[in-house]
């Protein structure tokens, strides 16, 4: 591969959207090309300087108090709509008829029926073979019934979603959302070196060893005894998420002296490396690997004594 | 049982403690991303409100092979920018002093525990305020949230070939500005 072709597929790349062959095309470009390596290294830089932006955000107890009273009042105004839509349809059950308006309506709809028909049978009569034009087992109401039957009322009930939505993905163990901001919480000001910080940090990082947890749990459990492809959409973005703030939560203990979670940091990275590069649709005996790496190494154990 | 899946199903059959699970799971995701679409904290978290009131709203119409979080985030996209639109005129953008970014980068070597100031977390925000509506979506959506590209042209609708050129052009920006503050970030790609 030329410097060119790879400068031009690392962004693809680092993105983890390349095809495999090619992907190990460009690892191996990487690793004897110096120049190309240096760009790769700035690509990571940034991605690193990215997943620590902070963006002080909380979410304020008062935000799910207001949906939940939203959420409500609209069940009420649905629930009180369909219940006297129903009492409406009772009443009307037990109601005396009345011949008013509804009397002279059903008139002007009859007319209206009457007078359409002898125009159909009119226009109809005269388009018709002569072969036809001699029978008269034709209702001349008969159009209108039809057209009504062709309607299908699926297509009036099957509403197109709000938005597109995915195709549909085989299997999804887990199902945690993107977290954010993986090692800056809420520190009200206060820098990298304080002593809040510090704590923060920890519950960052325990947080994090919880959902990796989750994730190998969720690899573990994967069903691999036949040679069929895996969906592993879902455990292979979560992977790449836990992998950023796991560089960022390794470096950090690497830097603050915390020896025992840097180890199980750096233990842990590997496996979110593998699973990562997984493609979408992985091979049975890939996942079947790192299952038995999971198993073999025991890390799960190793996060869950942390 | 408390997977995504599940979670909709029960909520769609009125269970609000499912939907509140669904909230607390989602809600930062979601209130980030309006964030970085709207740069306002407040207009951000009324927004991400309104958001989940629309999918509560909505989700009987969520095919159950839907990925909640790609459904989400379609529908956090379409709030914002309806809000964007509304006050496109008051909206007053702020744009990035790069004269400020090379004074401050002037003031010596980066290490990576500057990169955790205040101060590069606004140049970052300025940042992305900068790019146009189109590039900041996919940019978000690309590197702080880690969507695929299948995913993201479900979010926003735009093509792959669309939004690959959109997130390689707002990378560029993007290093532009923060470039100073990695240090010996090169200033091309």
């Amino acid at each position: 591969m030329k410097c060119n072709e790879c400068l031009n597929l690392i962004e693809q790349y680092l993105d983890g959207e390349m095809p495999e062959r090619e992907a190990e095309q460009v690892s191996a470009h990487l690793i004897a090309c110096a120049n190309c390596a240096r760009e790769f290294e700035v690509f990571t830089a940034e991605q690193e300087i990215y997943a620590r932006y902070d963006r002080e955000l909380e979410i304020p107890p008062s935000m799910w108090t207001a949906i939940a009273a939203r959420t409500a009042a609209d069940e009420n105004a649905i629930e009180t709509r369909s219940r006297s839509g129903l009492r409406q349809w009772f009443a009307g059950l037990f109601t005396l008829p009345r011949f008013g308006f509804a009397f002279s309506s059903a008139m002007a709809v009859l007319i209206i029926a009457v007078a359409v028909g002898v125009i159909y049978l009119r226009n109809h009569q005269e388009q018709k073979p002569p072969l036809i034009a001699g029978t008269n087992n034709v209702s001349p109401l008969s159009p209108l019934i039809k057209t009504t039957e062709v309607t299908n009322p699926e297509a009036i009930a099957n509403g197109k979603p709000l938005i597109p939505t995915r195709a549909p993905a085989k299997s999804s163990k887990v199902n945690q959302p993107a977290r954010m901001n993986p090692v800056v919480g809420d520190q009200g000001g206060l820098l990298f070196t304080d002593a809040a910080y510090t704590d923060s940090e920890d519950r960052d990082t325990a947080s994090h060893l919880e959902q990796a947890q989750n994730l190998l749990l969720s690899i573990r459990n994967i069903k691999s005894d036949d040679d069929e492809e895996i969906d592993v959409t879902y455990e292979k973005s979560e992977s790449r998420r836990l992998l950023n703030e796991n560089i960022v939560l390794r470096r950090d203990a690497e830097m603050g002296g915390k020896f025992p979670a840097k180890s199980v940091l750096g233990s842990l990275e590997p496996f979110l490396i593998d699973i990562a590069n997984l493609p979408d649709k992985a091979p049975a005996p890939d996942v079947r690997q790192i299952k038995e790496r999971v198993q073999k190494t025991e890390i799960v154990a190793e996060l869950r004594s942390y | 049982m408390n997977s995504s899946a599940d979670l909709v199903a029960r909520a769609c059959q009125g269970d609000q403690e499912a939907f509140r699970l669904i909230f607390e799971r989602y809600s930062r995701p979601i209130i980030s991303f309006v964030y970085d679409l709207v740069g306002d904290r407040e207009l951000a978290e009324d927004l991400t409100q309104e958001t989940f009131v629309r999918a509560h709203r909505g989700l009987k119409a969520l095919r159950e092979e839907a990925k909640l979080s790609t459904w989400l985030f379609g529908i956090a996209k379409n709030v914002a920018r309806e809000s964007l639109r509304s006050r496109a005129r008051r909206q007053q953008r702020v744009e990035l002093d790069d004269e400020a970014v090379l004074d401050l980068s002037d003031r010596g070597p980066e290490p990576v525990d500057q990169l955790l100031d205040r101060e590069l977390n606004g140049v970052i925000r300025r940042s992305l305020a900068a790019l146009d509506d189109d590039k900041r979506l996919v940019f978000t959506l690309k590197i702080f949230h880690q969507h695929s590209y299948e995913e993201i042209a479900e979010i926003t609708g735009f093509s792959i070939p669309k939004l690959k050129t959109d997130l390689h052009r707002a990378r560029i920006e993007m290093r532009r500005r923060i470039g100073p503050y990695v240090g010996g970030l090169s200033n091309e790609v």
